[in-house]
């Protein structure tokens, strides 16, 4: 790691995450289970029982603005390894949410977009239109041209609805949002 | 159980219902579509949960945990409004989002409150989450073999169960260990040979697969060079989005194709169906199921 700039410190971060995700963060003696587990381990910039380390530490900014957070998938292979019972993944969750809140700089857009485009279709419909979420989601992102031809047989075979699936009560919906304040 | 329900229900068949998924209703059609169609071999009468919506799947929990809980715990409230006693999952990511909403509400006064603002109805937490494979019993395999018209003899499977499913019991409720002698007998009762792999509990990518496809591209890789080292010739698997994963990322030139399990029912049988599902594969299985005669 190479830096010009000291490491800030945050005391209450550990607390924040411990409150909002429901996991014991002191139990963690970094045995390195969870990362000998994660199948994304060698694309992340800081390891899982880093990231857990970090936020013992309180490094908030550099937790936040990391790539590990946006490449949980939320497989579970850390929860089953790990001896002391921490779900990582609602850790990740938490991180995650906590960086979007505070605005920070996100290190992997495409994944944000992927998600806030995924749910945009829920809020809509209720249910996933994949058809329209891989057409708009494309559009926001840059163009993987090498799927389209994919697409394109999906499309064809009859794999994809072209009109959306929707839920009868809709309204379900839109009382969601307003309790949750999206 | 309501009234209306009662009536629809044929004497002598048990009544299953279903949480579908949005991908069993546009890029897995055919997964539901075979799948209904084993669920009639074993004499089930297959119902959907009524106006279902999505249980928000990785993007929800993702960026918004308690948005996930409250969007998953709608349809353990129209479970709960429908009377069922059982709802059984069909994809391995919805079962864990559904379970885990489950788990939530049980645990959280506040997260309850919520949903009764939402939907106006109390949640009692009555209704159980359950993966479709706990529909029949370990042993129940045996009541498709009467309806094997074909032997599937040529097809050499390595039997890819992805991340979640094989997850331990504690953590997902659903023990894998207890159905896995039971899955592989009824592939060989297929007559496909069922080939011993190591990767059959690794992750595809989920949705990275979209948003950073190179990342997928290397898990897949890894899956797929494991199942060729096996001498397999396709990959049978239970999940919606292994599937499309496997048979879209990746970049080795020798492909795979990868069957849904009950696809393999399908074949055979001899569902009329079945060969319009093996057109529909990214990869195509034609040349595979023609040179064993099995379509």
């Amino acid at each position: 790691m190479n830096r010009t700039e000291p490491i800030r410190i945050q005391a209450g971060f550990m607390n924040e995450v411990t409150e909002r995700s429901g996991q014991m963060f002191n139990s963690c003696f970094q045995c390195r289970s969870c990362s000998g587990g994660c199948p994304m381990a060698e694309e992340m910039d800081y390891l899982p029982n880093e990231i857990i380390r970090m936020v013992q530490l309180g490094m908030k900014q550099e937790v936040l603005e990391s790539q590990s957070i946006w490449f949980c998938v939320g497989c579970l292979a850390c929860v089953s390894e790990c001896p002391n019972g921490i779900s990582l993944p609602e850790m990740m969750d938490t991180l995650r949410q906590i960086a979007l809140e505070e605005k920070v700089t996100v290190k992997e857009p495409e994944v944000v977009a992927f998600h806030q485009e995924f749910l945009g279709q829920v809020k809509r419909y209720g249910r996933l239109y994949e058809l329209g979420f891989m057409a708009r989601y494309r559009m926001k992102s840059l163009p993987a041209l090498r799927d389209i031809p994919n697409y394109m047989k999906f499309l064809f075979s009859g794999r994809l609805s072209i009109l959306p699936e929707k839920i009868n009560k809709r309204v379900d919906m839109k009382k969601l949002n307003e309790v949750c304040h999206v | 159980m309501s009234k209306a329900v009662k009536r629809t229900i044929p004497v002598g068949k048990r009544r299953i219902c279903i949480y579908p998924g949005c991908s069993l209703t546009a890029s897995s059609r055919d997964f539901a579509d075979s799948l209904f169609q084993m669920a009639k071999m074993a004499g089930m009468w297959v119902e959907e949960l009524k106006d279902w919506n999505c249980c928000g799947a990785s993007p929800a929990h993702s960026v918004n945990p308690e948005y996930a809980t409250l969007l998953s715990g709608r349809n353990l409230i129209l479970a709960q409004k429908q009377g069922v006693e059982d709802l059984y999952v069909v994809c391995p990511s919805c079962y864990i989002r559904l379970k885990e909403a489950k788990h939530k509400l049980a645990n959280d006064e506040q997260m309850r409150d919520k949903l009764f603002q939402a939907y106006g109805t109390r949640y009692t937490g009555e209704v159980k989450v359950r993966f479709f494979l706990e529909a029949i019993e370990p042993g129940d395999e045996a009541i498709f073999e009467g309806h094997m018209n074909r032997s599937l003899e040529g097809l050499n499977a390595v039997i890819y169960y992805g991340c979640l499913m094989s997850r331990p019991e504690r953590v997902t409720g659903f023990d894998l260990k207890h159905y896995e002698s039971s899955i592989i007998k009824f592939v060989e009762n297929t007559g496909a040979k069922v080939r011993d792999w190591g990767a059959s509990s690794r992750c595809c990518g989920s949705h990275l697969a979209v948003s950073r496809p190179e990342l997928a591209d290397r898990l897949v890789d890894r899956i797929l060079d494991a199942a060729i080292q096996a001498k397999a010739n396709c990959v049978v698997t239970f999940c919606p989005l292994c599937q499309v994963n496997l048979e879209m990322r990746g970049t080795a030139k020798n492909r795979l194709p990868v069957f849904f399990i009950p696809e393999l029912a399908g074949f055979a049988s001899g569902e009329v169906k079945a060969e319009k599902w093996a057109r529909r594969h990214l990869v195509n299985p034609m040349p595979l199921l023609k040179i064993n005669r099995i379509l």
